[in-house]
């Protein structure tokens, strides 16, 4: 600060009284004083935080959790009802089987919510209550004053307290023993307004975040010939080729590449006809592959598989009568019905035959190769035939305790 | 404290960390419990002893259904206020706590708690040898059934294995803090506090371990079939709950017992009530984010735990613990005077206990009453009995120590210590 500075700022009317310590502890026995003289407007200035001056000063507790807890309330309201209106009014879209607005799912945006907007409150309550930013202050022109971040601690009673007297206040703080007591002016130098620059591009910047905002309604609204944007070309339009492609590297002109002749995926290996194809030579195979057992876990396997797959159409009991034949039979559009599986020239086919019905299909029935594993339609094979026997069965071949229950 | 201090005071290299910021205490107060207060030990001893024994008789018994899932209810309330001293004691020393060394004796004290808890888990842990699948249906292996490749850790003989290490472990860790704390009454000084920083980060992380396995032991394994891998932490955040609010509570009636009267100060109760404050925020975070995720991908394997406790009275049950133990308690605690003040303290203090039982009580209690929540006498008989006894013994091992760590070089700065 140049001599100049300071004349020109002599005329000035007086902002306050300051008075400097070398301790902490004097600094904290004046500001004792202070507070109890019944002072408002007046502060200490120390280099490092002092715990407890605050009750040494009459600092009552802080208004800013108050701030905090409407904004986290309001971050709460905002992240539910938005949610709400986005998943529940404006673009309902079902996800696994939910309802549209699910609030379980609402919880961790809302918690997200409520902390971001405590901060926001925290901090913007913070800089309100400290009258902050400030762009000048008295004690910025006082040289001395420079020493409150180093090694010197700082009272200073404002002019502006109703208190405050010109002799009452120098006597007060000059018998707390400090070891300088001096006048501060107002500051008429600074400007008390924030700079313009700074306004300036403050105002820019805000208006600048808004363009990508202004992009995207401008974009929801108006209808353009030119192809969308590609913000990351790389991932657009990746130099690998894609299934179906075209790739004029090969004779064939296939980027696909077809396995070479005879190959065998692990595991896939299908070596033994009467399993795979129901056919032994070029008849039918009469029993089941020797890698299949008739046990009571295969019976119950054919089962559950028969009545996922063959039961809709078949029915329960394989007359031909589920609930898809039933159906369509109402609706008389040319429906085939599917057989009845107990006549009896079903009831002479061998298993192999039945086995190959399954996997590739007859008339109407599409295949089922696809969605049932070999060995499952081998149980379907078996629990069809245990199903035929059981409306054919004689008493003879009936065990004892069966035969009594028909009693 | 006198001797020692002086010496500290002396002595350039220790001097800083037995003062505050600038002022010196000197602790006059009475540091040690008097024949009067011990009488409370032994009617806490009675009147547990008493109420467990009517709890065994109105359960049917000690191997009784009613009993043996009351008790463990009871059991793992208990539990978790000596878990969460020996976790809180490991943690004070792993960060190099200052503001706490006046209440980590308190807290030293009641991890001792791990011994009766040790005893009082034959009830739960002879029907394993026995294999007598009352609470634990993993024991018949039927109903084992569907979840068979379980049977590699649900099986008696691993389950008592783990248990004798958790509880040898838990006597083992509980036994040392005290020992070593004595010893810096004794001059271990800065060297020793040190060495036990040291000591208790790999310690801490096979405290983590044990507390995890000790809770899906204990609670998850009552039904084999589910499963949630949060679930150690969820048990954690009640031992951290009951601890802390234990803690407050024997401070308290200490003090109202004429002792530490101006070494515990608001402050400090202030700084253990932002712990409740903080873990009851984290309780409702940890179990919610467990129902989220089960709700959310709804697989069978997985739901039917919360079925269980969404139907029929469990419903308004499952609410009124998400009311109890975080609406109300987390608006409740939110204010500094709150925490500041130790009437309202203690009131949230004997609040979170209550709730916590119930979080227990919502945890076990639903593999016996499949159809609706059913609190009786047993329960509550239990709950006296389990919690009688461990306060007992707990105020007799009180009897022989000081009750502030006087060694603790940094006891100046815990004496001094303010909020900002």
């Amino acid at each position: 600060m140049s001599d100049s500075e300071q004349t020109s700022n002599s005329a000035a009317p007086l902002y306050g009284v300051l008075a400097e310590y070398d301790t902490p502890t004097a600094l904290v026995k004046a500001a004792r004083k202070v507070r109890d003289a019944g002072y408002r407007r007046w502060d200490t200035y120390t280099p490092f935080p002092i715990h407890g001056i605050e009750k040494d000063m009459g600092i009552t507790m802080t208004k800013l959790p108050w701030f905090v807890l409407v904004m986290a309330l309001v971050g709460m309201a905002t992240g539910t009802l938005f949610q709400y209106w986005t998943n529940g009014i404006d673009y309902r879209w079902l996800i696994s089987g939910k309802p549209f607005w699910s609030w379980p799912a609402n919880i961790p945006i809302i918690f997200e919510m409520t902390i971001l907007f405590s901060a926001f409150g925290a901090l913007g309550g913070m800089l309100f209550l400290n009258n902050l930013p400030l762009p000048s202050h008295p004690l910025d022109l006082k040289e001395r004053f420079r020493r409150a971040s180093d090694d010197k601690f700082f009272l200073v009673v404002e002019a502006s307290d109703s208190k405050f007297d010109d002799k009452e206040t120098r006597d007060l703080l000059g018998g707390t023993a400090p070891v300088v007591l001096e006048d501060v002016l107002e500051d008429r130098i600074t400007s008390s307004v924030v700079p313009r620059a700074l306004m300036y591009s403050m105002v820019i910047l805000g208006a600048a975040s808004l363009v990508p905002f202004a992009l995207f309604a401008q974009s929801r609204s108006a209808k353009s010939r030119e192809g969308r944007l590609h913000v990351v070309w790389d991932m657009d339009f990746t130099p690998a080729y894609k299934a179906q492609e075209g790739n004029i590297l090969f004779g064939d002109q296939r980027a696909m590449r077809a396995p070479p002749l005879g190959t065998i995926a692990q595991g896939h290996l299908e070596e033994d006809d009467h399993m795979f194809t129901g056919k032994v030579g070029d008849s039918y195979a009469i029993g089941l592959p020797s890698s299949i057992t008739a046990t009571e876990a295969t019976m119950l396997q054919g089962k559950q598989q028969f009545g996922i797959y063959c039961a809709p159409c078949h029915g329960l009991g394989g007359e031909g009568n589920g609930m898809v034949n039933e159906r369509a039979s109402t609706l008389k559009q040319g429906w085939v019905p599917p057989s009845n599986l107990h006549q009896q020239y079903i009831k002479e086919q061998p298993a192999g035959q039945l086995f190959g019905t399954i996997t590739n299909g007859i008339r109407n029935m599409p295949g089922y190769a696809a969605q049932i594993d070999p060995d499952e339609r081998w149980a379907i094979v078996l629990y069809l035939r245990a199903l035929q026997k059981s409306r054919a069965a004689s008493v003879d071949e009936l065990s004892d305790a069966d035969r009594a229950q028909l009693k | 404290m006198s001797e020692h201090t002086e010496h500290t005071g002396d002595d350039h290299g220790h001097s800083g960390s037995a003062h505050g910021s600038g002022a010196h205490h000197e602790l006059t107060d009475s540091l040690r419990l008097n024949k009067a207060d011990l009488g409370l030990s032994t009617k806490a001893f009675a009147v547990g002893g008493i109420a467990l024994g009517l709890a065994v008789v109105l359960g049917g018994g000690p191997f009784g259904k009613q009993f043996q899932h009351s008790y463990l209810t009871a059991y793992m309330w208990g539990f978790s206020i000596a878990l969460g001293a020996l976790w809180w004691v490991t943690l004070q020393h792993l960060v190099n706590a200052r503001w706490s060394i006046v209440v980590r004796r308190l807290a030293e004290l009641m991890a001792q708690g791990v011994v009766p808890m040790a005893i009082l888990s034959l009830p739960l842990l002879v029907p394993v040898l026995t294999h007598n699948d009352t609470l634990f249906s993993w024991l018949d292996h039927e109903k084992l059934h569907h979840a068979r490749s379980k049977e590699v850790y649900l099986n008696p003989s691993f389950f008592i294995a783990r248990m004798a290490f958790y509880f040898v472990f838990f006597i083992g860790l509980a036994a040392f803090w005290l020992k070593k704390s004595r010893e810096q009454e004794k001059g271990g000084g800065v060297e020793l506090t040190k060495r036990l920083q040291s000591t208790s980060a790999p310690t801490m992380i096979v405290l983590a371990l044990t507390i995890t396995f000790c809770a899906i032991d204990f609670l998850m394994t009552l039904d084999p079939i589910w499963f949630s891998t949060i679930f150690g932490v969820y048990y954690f955040t009640t031992c951290v709950l009951t601890f802390h609010s234990t803690l407050a509570l024997f401070a308290m009636w200490l003090q109202k017992k004429g002792h530490v009267t101006s070494a515990v100060t608001t402050e400090h109760y202030h700084d253990i009530g932002k712990m409740m404050f903080a873990f009851i925020a984290f309780w409702t975070y940890i179990g919610f984010s467990q129902f989220m995720l089960i709700w959310y991908a709804n697989i069978p394997e997985e739901t039917h735990w919360f079925k269980d406790r969404l139907e029929g009275s469990w419903l308004p049950a499952s609410l009124i613990l998400a009311a109890t133990h975080f609406v109300i308690p987390f608006f409740g605690m939110m204010s500094r005077e709150i925490k500041r003040n130790k009437t309202t303290l203690r009131f949230w203090a004997i609040w979170i206990l209550v709730v916590c039982w119930f979080d227990m009580y919502w945890l076990v209690a639903p593999n016996l009453h499949k159809h609706g929540m059913a609190i009786g006498a047993t329960d509550i008989l239990s709950w006296i009995g389990v919690a009688g006894l461990l306060m007992g013994y707990v105020l007799l091992r009180a009897k022989d120590t000081t009750l502030i760590p006087t060694g603790d070089p940094r006891l100046g700065r815990s004496l001094s210590f303010q909020n900002i």
